[in-house]
């Protein structure tokens, strides 16, 4: 039954926290007509209306699908808890925003996994579903469940729950997969085993029971073992070759009730060219490419006429890197100004923040402004690949404060590697200069109140970066850690400092290098309950330490022990263009406290210029090899 | 450019599933609505410049209207019939602009509003329709303030221009108008509260089997002219 059809709906949505993220029917949502589309799609996220909503691969991938006339995709965010009581007690069934049907007849569902702590979310959302949420228990007439997104660069975590897993970049993949679908249906061929197979001949696409793994005494990974011949033995990433002709949307479902990002965003280029040693978006979205301004200036004013959103933030992994930003923010603000809409930059690098480039995006909305040196001393910093110095944060402040800023964030991290108790000091050192800074201004020129945020979260290795091997540090060292960092600060006035419970980083350590093994606790836990672990007053660690003991797991394997350099990782079945090689060279620099400099000044042999691409910044394209050292 | 600006008033239907967004949540819809359209705005001034916009008698979640009323400033004067069908063109089907036009009265002027509240109760009869229609001759109608037992009472008898309970195709049907008054505005809820409590109706803790709903049809005067 259709969510709105249910008996006295009114009376349960009038008992829960916002009904609006109930009702569907938004303005530029896309309707087609059942019995007219071959295909119909179900794009799943694992999170709240509001989150879900924000997430820009889902606004993409929503606009591609349904840009094809044989495929109708929809979207299905998860009830929050209040909703899901409901839902349980009246059995109401997990329905689609768009024709609100139960998500059981849809042919194929596609989950949006951004963090990792989003998988019993996303397995409940199938529960609520009736759908089986191991793949081996899934019947012939069960919709095909698709895992996409930034967690499944290691999808072993997840690998029993998913029948295909999209690596890299969606808007092509996710169409061959419709395809092949409708055809194997009209031709009368489709069964969920012969799909299966059929799937893993697409190019970034791992159907995880096509494998087996075989462990080593030790509990490490032996192998992995394809069950056919044809299979590839790795999978290897797919990317977007040219983003100025890949499709964009033209306009973008508007929400009734607020969500977080609550505007146009622009995606400015894929890919990153600096290369933090401890930061896995930095390393998977390569090769970086650009698009033009002149296609996203079109695409701006295309979406504002078509939303009426009165703000545009530009967004990739640093902006200020973008090689044309000049003639972008110039050709944008042409018109924003006239038409009352201001632009916003969410994230900013210390070494290239200017006073032009302040006053282009409106700032005046908020008074603070964010900047992360990730460390308190310039030795970590180098450790990690930062390039940013301390005379680079200074600069970057003193503009701030000039521009009429007076809250200043820093985002730092504990437990890097080879951290030592000055550069936890230093973070408290550095946050106080940047106090001095503020003071050094004349009094006339300061705006009131200076306030500098610490905000300081716990290092987390994550697969595909220099740092994929390190032990992370234990729960009580991160303790101790947070607690040292405390003392060292003096000026509680001025300086407010914030922290990450290491115990969410700590679960998050264990989805982000586990393996298959990690199945049955994860089920358990859905089993049980959990759900919204992302969610403060969900995340419940004392009971995810109780579920792994009784499903004999050892967290400590996957958190606090190194990896060995010559260890099969549970990842190495993905291929995501950068090369454990140029991992390891990295990994090498960072022990000698060497920096790297950026793809812009040099090619640093990453591998991922293999992939191919447009508007790059790597060397041309030989059409073999990744290393050109 | 000194044009002095104007308030078009625009008469609009939320309804349907749109009963559960918040005034809130509707105030930032139209704001994105009316810039689709293309209306000549007039900006507020300052570092964040918004349309301006003014909603009469604003409501709560759950209740549907055919009678909503805001009045938007413009900057200059332009065609009512083309602001009619420019919003409408960037609106769903749920909410909805009936009217627009230069007023010439002012949100104040509105006094009383009229409502249908229909309830699906068990026990429903044309004889607790009648025991409806008594409660509401009752020398004084008190309710609760606050949904916890203990908050404030609060005398609503004078808000109450009238209120007639009828039986009909197993439900109970009331038509009542309420003040809508800005410093005494009656919101529906506490009717249906008042006879919860005298009556008995959805006494029963089953969502499922029973429940009302809140329609607001029109909107009058002091002297109960029309208001538009």
């Amino acid at each position: 039954m259709k969510l709105m059809e249910t008996p006295h709906i009114s009376s349960i949505l009038k008992s829960i926290e916002k009904p609006g993220r109930y009702i569907g029917g938004e303005y530029n949502r896309i309707m087609k007509d059942v019995d007219a589309v071959k295909c119909r799609f179900a794009f799943a996220f694992p999170d709240t209306y509001e989150i879900g909503m924000s997430n820009l691969g889902v606004r993409i991938l929503y606009d591609v699908l349904n840009k094809d006339p044989d495929v109708w995709c929809e979207r299905v965010y998860a009830p929050w808890t209040d909703m899901l009581e409901k839902m349980k007690e009246y059995s109401i069934p997990l329905t689609t925003q768009e024709s609100g049907d139960e998500l059981g007849c849809f042919d194929l569902i596609g989950f949006s996994l951004q963090y990792e702590l989003c998988y019993t979310t996303a397995l409940a959302m199938m529960k609520m579903a009736g759908i089986p949420i191991f793949t081996k228990d899934r019947e012939e007439s069960c919709p095909i469940i698709i895992g996409g997104g930034p967690c499944v660069y290691n999808p072993e975590p997840i690998a029993d729950f998913f029948d295909v897993i999209n690596v890299g970049e969606g808007e092509e993949v996710l169409l061959e997969i419709c395809h092949l679908y409708i055809d194997m249906k009209e031709r009368g061929e489709y069964t969920r085993a012969a799909f299966l197979r059929a799937a893993s001949g697409i190019e970034g696409v791992y159907v995880p029971s096509l494998y087996d793994v075989i462990y080593n005494d030790d509990g490490t990974i032996r192998e992995f073992v394809p069950k056919y011949d044809e299979l590839p033995r790795r999978i290897k990433k797919r990317i977007i070759e040219d983003l100025d002709t890949v499709s964009y949307p033209e306009k973008l479902v508007m929400p009734y009730i607020e969500t977080v990002h609550d505007r146009i965003v622009l995606e400015i280029y894929r890919g990153c060219i600096r290369g933090c040693r401890f930061c896995q978006a930095g390393m998977v979205y390569r090769p970086i490419r650009e698009k033009s301004p002149e296609v996203l200036s079109k695409c701006a004013r295309c979406l504002y006429d078509s939303t009426g959103y009165d703000e545009i933030s530009l967004i990739s992994l640093s902006i200020s890197d973008y090689s044309k930003l000049r003639e972008l923010t110039d050709s944008l603000l042409e018109w924003t100004d006239e038409a009352n809409v201001s632009l916003s930059l969410p994230s900013l690098r210390i070494d290239s923040f200017s006073e032009e480039l302040m006053q282009k995006v409106s700032s005046v909305r908020t008074g603070g402004i964010t900047f992360a040196p990730e460390a308190g001393t310039q030795r970590l910093r180098d450790v990690i690949n930062k390039n940013v110095t301390e005379e680079d944060l200074m600069r970057s402040v003193g503009i701030a404060f000039r521009g009429g800023k007076s809250n200043v964030k820093l985002y730092f991290m504990n437990g890097l590697p080879t951290e030592t108790e000055e550069d936890i000091k230093g973070i408290a050192d550095l946050a106080g200069s940047v106090v001095r800074e503020y003071y050094r201004m004349p009094k006339e020129e300061r705006p009131r109140g200076v306030g500098v945020t610490i905000s300081v979260s716990c290092f987390v290795p994550k697969p595909f970066t220099p740092f994929q091997w390190e032990k992370q540090d234990s729960y009580e060292t991160l303790m101790e850690k947070q607690e040292y960092l405390k003392a060292c600060i003096t000026d509680r006035k001025k300086i407010r400092y914030t922290y990450h419970d290491a115990k969410v980083s700590r679960l998050e350590a264990v989805f982000a290098r586990g393996d298959r093994r990690l199945a049955p606790a994860i089920a358990l836990a859905v089993e049980e309950g959990m759900i919204f672990d992302a969610w403060e007053e969900y995340f419940d660690y004392d009971k995810w330490v109780d579920i792994f003991a009784r499903c004999g797991i050892d967290i400590d394997f996957y958190t606090t022990r190194g990896f060995a350099l010559d260890e099969v990782l549970p990842w190495d079945i993905i291929d995501c263009g950068v090369t454990k090689e140029f991992l390891l060279r990295e990994r090498e620099r960072a022990y000698a406290e060497k920096t790297t400099p950026s793809c812009k000044e040099h090619c640093n042999g990453c591998g991922a210029n293999k992939l191919g691409g447009k508007n790059r910044w790597c060397p041309q394209w030989h059409g073999k090899g990744g290393d050109e050292e | 450019m000194n044009n002095t600006p104007i308030n078009l008033r625009i008469k609009f239907k939320k309804v349907g599933t749109l009963q559960y967004i918040s005034h809130l949540d509707l105030v930032r819809t139209m704001h994105k609505i009316v810039t689709r359209a293309r209306l000549p705005l007039w900006y507020t001034e300052g570092f964040n410049p918004k349309p301006k916009m003014v909603f009469a008698a604003p409501l709560s979640i759950g209740t549907e209207s055919v009678c909503e009323f805001m009045d938007l400033r413009l900057s200059e004067r332009c065609d009512t019939e083309w602001a009619i069908r420019s919003l409408n063109e960037n609106m769903t089907d749920e909410l909805v602009v009936l009217d627009a036009y230069y007023p010439e009265t002012k949100h104040t002027d509105l006094k009383w509003l009229g409502y249908t509240i229909e309830i699906d109760t068990l026990g429903a009869s044309a004889d607790l329709a009648d025991r409806c229609n008594a409660a509401f001759l009752s020398e004084s109608i008190r309710v609760n303030k606050k949904a916890k037992l203990g908050g404030a009472e609060m005398e609503i008898k004078p808000l109450i221009k009238s209120a007639v309970a009828e039986y009909r195709d197993g439900r109970i049907y009331l038509e009542c108008i309420l003040s809508a008054d800005a410093s005494a505005f009656l919101n529906p809820e506490y009717v249906v509260k008042y006879l919860k409590g005298s009556v008995g109706i959805l006494s029963s803790e089953n969502l499922f089997s029973e429940g009302y709903s809140i329609f607001r049809h029109s909107a009058y005067k002091g002297d109960m002219s029309p208001f538009a």
